[in-house]
């Protein structure tokens, strides 16, 4: 199963995602850099959109990537139904894109902020948090931008429809405004499309990928995200 | 400025008076940024040498072997006088310059550090300096993708007009892959990419090798301007270049531009180059031949190509839509030589231009001779609020304000994050190696040598306390202008301290950085830097070994003090909260008890017998203790009124900073085994106490809930910077 992990000029997240996704059985992950185009994606069953500075998130983070000819295979993928993930500067391009919703403002505290982040897994499956149902987990973030907000309406319809599979938490599970690292909306941390074949996420899987980095919590996402190929 | 000797001596080698584009070239050259024309004389002190070392001190980075084929490789640098007048730009290029010099060597870039000095924080100013240096770092190190792992931050009123900005790259190479720095063959092709040339930076050296005035306006257009998008397409297109062999030279674009790359280049390989100015890619069109030649702006290599490789590698260089001009090529007439549009605007002897400065005949003035005396000392009057006082000194608080600003994950190898003893990355042979960096100014302003001597025994307890063993030292010294003697005095005893060091533990000094002329003239009187040299030093841990935090892990365990603790508290932390000021004789360095409580804490972790560790350092044994468990859930119960060594009273044992100690948590069934460790080699050793279940830090005396404590910690820093 092909996997195309995406690199536009200033993503630097790519090594590490291959590296994860290596690790799992049955997962063929690719590099295409984004100069590709379209080319870039004709065998690719899933993508992956990693994080980093994409065109060194001038103008605004991940709103150069977002209108790359690539971006239109994304699309097509994205149609059929295919999985995608974009984690970090990768969930700023998706909503850049329009393929999820809301936008990725600046942290509250104006700074960059990198730090071990508990989250809360939402009760209700999705296909990348099968097996981690209401279960607290432990990965790391590193963004900028990773104040997430939307409009009422689609607030509304998030939770409604449990499309919020990941909150910012304390140890112990908590949802509570203390343990927000940057502002978002309801602690949101990750979401997914209404289809249910789109996940964005601030925080890092590939971080918390092998015992040594002190969590493999995220590779059960990953994990979830090749079984959703096969 | 050249000067009026070296301007004498041009002129008697060339038989001529310089252009005006040569001119500009010896300026830069000679500089004593670019020359060490005051240190380099001293750095046969240095321990250089040593079976792990594969390429020592003079090139990009140093090179040491780790194991199963792979090389680290490291770089040190200052970018200090940018820093002060542009911080974020000038703390921007400092880690892009440090990056440039790692993989020009041929090294993926794994890891950054930086240690920073500045005014107290209290000032706006100050603060003002510090939030964009850290920015800065942050932005850029964030955007090229490589963590930083560990750092150092040091606050007082003698760099309120210098800031310190240090900056360290660590890498990994393959034997077989590193590119070395010299152009050794007539005919190959100068080809330099990355970036386009403007006029950012011009002749940054020699602004860097002056003292401050009152000009600093005017100096604005000496700060590069950093570009982390065009880096991490240099680092990204040359590992194409380098893993299909195509350099058989490389240098990056630093201090001193194009003259010093080429210049070096030509110099390592015994050469000479010709380059033609009006092929490089320009960013201001209407630059003169002179600036083209040693303006600093970022993000260019210079890549020495053979003629059968130079079409394939043009390709590489306009597929990832890199900006490039092949330039010139190697000569064999020693010279160097650059045209424009054909007419020699300078053509210079490699001799004359690279190290062929008269040497300058440097005074070294004597130390001011301090005293035992500890007539200023006096018990607090209250032990619990002083010591809270003390945890939220800015030279002992979290620092978590700074580095949590950095990303210290990306590329996932980071095993431990800063905020620990070292920090450790993961390297691709599987060995964790650990780094840190120290400098005690206050120390090192007292007694210089004995200073410097010390601060790299903090280092290395950093190192030894995590239970790595120490391999390569990396430094960079900060000192005022080596032109009074004063001064100069200052930096000469420091760099006997740093090479008695080296040599005595037998740990080679592979890269570094000189950084002088730190000072500035404020109401007419000249005000210099305390003496600063920062000594980073990295260690390999054994296959396996999980490196051990300070944290305290359960309760119910002893805690031990390995070492005597003497009436050191001259030079101490304590002697600055209470009295304002530091003075007398600072703790002493003492290489053979420092060995023998070093041994301790290395056999005993071999045998896993410590659970959490700790180097008592700056603020002495209650700060250390503190530092255990603060971020950790148990708390502590002491009896510390018998302790080995000459304290003898409450405050002179918990704020002695007397070196060579160390503390451990063990085991209830593992002490009598550690402590026939400690007693086989001789070392002192008593038990504190008691790990307990409760957050409270019990002295006996006085006790601390953990919660008031923390408190104090974090708002050390924040309560200036929010």
């Amino acid at each position: 199963m092909t996997i195309a992990v995406l690199r536009f000029p200033g993503t630097n997240n790519e090594n590490d995602i291959l590296r994860a996704l290596s690790s799992i059985e049955g997962a063929n992950p690719v590099l295409v850099p984004s100069r590709k185009g379209l080319a870039g994606l004709e065998k690719a069953d899933a993508i992956v959109i990693p994080g980093g500075f994409s065109y060194g998130d001038y103008l605004r983070a991940g709103a150069v990537a977002s209108v790359e000819t690539i971006t239109e295979g994304v699309r097509d993928l994205a149609e059929d139904g295919k999985p995608i993930i974009g984690i970090c500067n990768g969930f700023q391009i998706l909503t850049e894109m329009g393929l999820l919703p809301g936008v990725l403002l600046p942290n509250k505290s104006a700074r960059f902020v990198c730090k071990w982040v508990y989250l809360r897994v939402s009760g209700h499956s999705t296909v990348f948090t099968r097996g981690m149902e209401g279960s607290v987990i432990r990965l790391p973030i590193a963004h900028a931008e990773g104040n997430y907000h939307c409009d009422e309406d689609e607030r509304e319809s998030l939770n409604n429809e449990f499309r919020v599979p990941f909150r910012y938490c304390n140890e112990a599970g908590e949802v509570d405004i203390a343990h927000n690292p940057n502002g978002s909306i309801d602690n949101i941390a990750g979401i997914i499309n209404q289809k249910g074949n789109i996940l964005g996420l601030m925080p890092h899987p590939e971080r918390a990928s092998r015992q040594v980095l002190g969590s493999i919590d995220g590779i059960t996402i990953l994990e979830n995200f090749v079984r959703a190929i096969i | 400025m050249i000067t009026k000797e070296e301007m004498e001596h041009a002129k008697s080698v060339l038989g001529r008076e310089p252009t005006e584009t040569e001119l500009g070239m010896l300026d830069v050259l000679w500089s004593e940024h670019c020359s060490y024309k005051s240190s380099k004389r001293w750095f046969y002190l240095f321990k250089t040498k040593g079976d792990r070392v594969a390429l020592g001190i003079g090139e990009g980075a140093g090179l040491v072997d780790i194991g199963d084929g792979y090389l680290a490789g490291v770089a040190m640098e200052s970018h200090n006088h940018p820093s002060q007048i542009d911080p974020y730009n000038g703390a921007a290029t400092g880690v892009g310059g440090i990056i440039r010099d790692v993989i020009s060597q041929g090294c993926k870039a794994v890891g950054l550090m930086n240690c920073l000095r500045f005014g107290h924080p209290s000032k706006p100013h100050n603060a003002y300096l510090l939030e964009n240096v850290v920015r800065g770092i942050s932005e850029y190190g964030n955007s090229v993708g490589i963590p930083v792992v560990g750092g150092e931050l040091e606050f007082d009123a003698s760099y309120d007009e210098n800031c310190l900005v240090n900056v360290v790259c660590v890498g990994w190479v393959k034997p077989e892959e590193v590119v070395r720095s010299h152009a050794k063959t007539p005919g190959h092709h100068l080809v330099m990419f990355g970036s386009t040339t403007g006029r950012d930076g011009i002749a940054g050296v020699s602004f860097a090798s002056e003292t401050f005035s009152d000009e600093e306006e005017e100096n604005r257009g000496a700060v590069q301007i950093g570009d982390p998008l065009s880096k991490k397409i240099v680092i990204d297109t040359l590992q194409e270049l380098i893993e299909e062999k195509l350099l058989d030279g490389l240098q990056d674009f630093g201090g001193g531009g194009m003259t010093s790359a080429a210049g070096e280049l030509a110099r390592a390989g015994g050469t000479g180059v010709e380059i033609d100015l009006d092929k490089v890619p320009l960013r201001e069109a209407d630059m003169k031949p002179s600036e083209i030649v040693i303006s600093e702006s970022q993000e260019r290599m210079l890549a020495i190509v053979a003629p059968e490789k130079l079409d394939r590698v043009l390709l590489l260089l306009e597929k990832n839509g890199t900006p490039y001009g092949v330039i010139g090529k190697v000569t064999n007439d020693g010279h160097y030589t650059a045209k424009w549009y054909g007419e020699v605007k300078a053509r210079l002897p490699i001799s004359l231009l690279v190290d062929g400065f008269p040497v300058p005949e440097r005074v070294e003035g004597k130390i001011v001779v301090q005293t035992e005396s500890m007539s200023w000392f006096n018990e607090p009057k209250d032990y619990k609020e002083n010591l809270l006082k003390m945890l939220g000194s800015p030279n002992i608080c979290d620092r978590s304000w700074v580095y949590s600003q950095y990303d210290q994950h990306v590329q996932s190898n980071t095993v431990v994050d800063i905020g620990e003893n070292s920090g450790v990355l993961e390297f691709p042979n599987g060995r964790k190696l650990a780094f840190t960096s120290d400098c005690n100014s206050f120390w090192c302003l007292l007694d210089p040598q004995q200073g410097t001597a010390n601060s790299a025994c903090e280092s290395l307890r950093n190192l030894v306390a995590m239970g790595a063993t120490p391999i390569f030292i990396a430094d960079c010294l900060n000192f005022g202008n080596p032109e009074r003697p004063e001064s100069y005095g200052q930096f000469v005893e420091s760099v006997r301290g740093l090479g008695r060091f080296s040599n005595d533990f037998d740990i080679p000094i592979v890269g570094g950085n000189v950084s002088l002329y730190n000072e500035a003239e404020v109401d007419g009187e000249i005000k210099r830097i305390n003496p600063t040299p920062q000594i980073m030093i990295a260690g390999i841990f054994e296959k396996g070994f999980t490196p051990i935090r300070r944290n305290l892990v359960s309760p119910w365990a002893n805690i031990f003090l390995i070492g005597d603790t003497l009436t050191e508290l001259n030079g101490s932390e304590y002697q600055l909260l209470t009295t304002g000021q530091v003075k007398g004789i600072p703790p002493k360095y003492k290489p053979e008890v420092e060995k023998r409580s070093m041994r301790v804490i290395q056999e005993a972790h071999q045998k896993g017998l410590i659970r959490s560790c700790n180097n008592v350092g700056r603020g002495g044994v209650a700060v250390a203790l503190m530092k255990m468990a603060l971020r950790s859930k148990y708390g502590f119960k002491l009896n510390l009124e018998y302790i080995p060594g000459t304290a003898n009273s409450l405050a002179q044992r918990l704020y002695s900073e007397t070196s060579g100690r160390y503390l451990a948590e063990v085991n209830e069934s593992n002490q009598s085994e550690f402590l026939e460790i400690v007693e086989k080699h001789g070392a002192s050793v008593c038990e504190l106490g008691l790990t307990i279940k409760e957050p409270v830090a019990d002295f006996g005396v006085f006790s601390l809930d953990m919660k008031e404590a923390r408190e104090a910690f974090t708002n050390g820093l924040i309560q200036f910077m929010e």
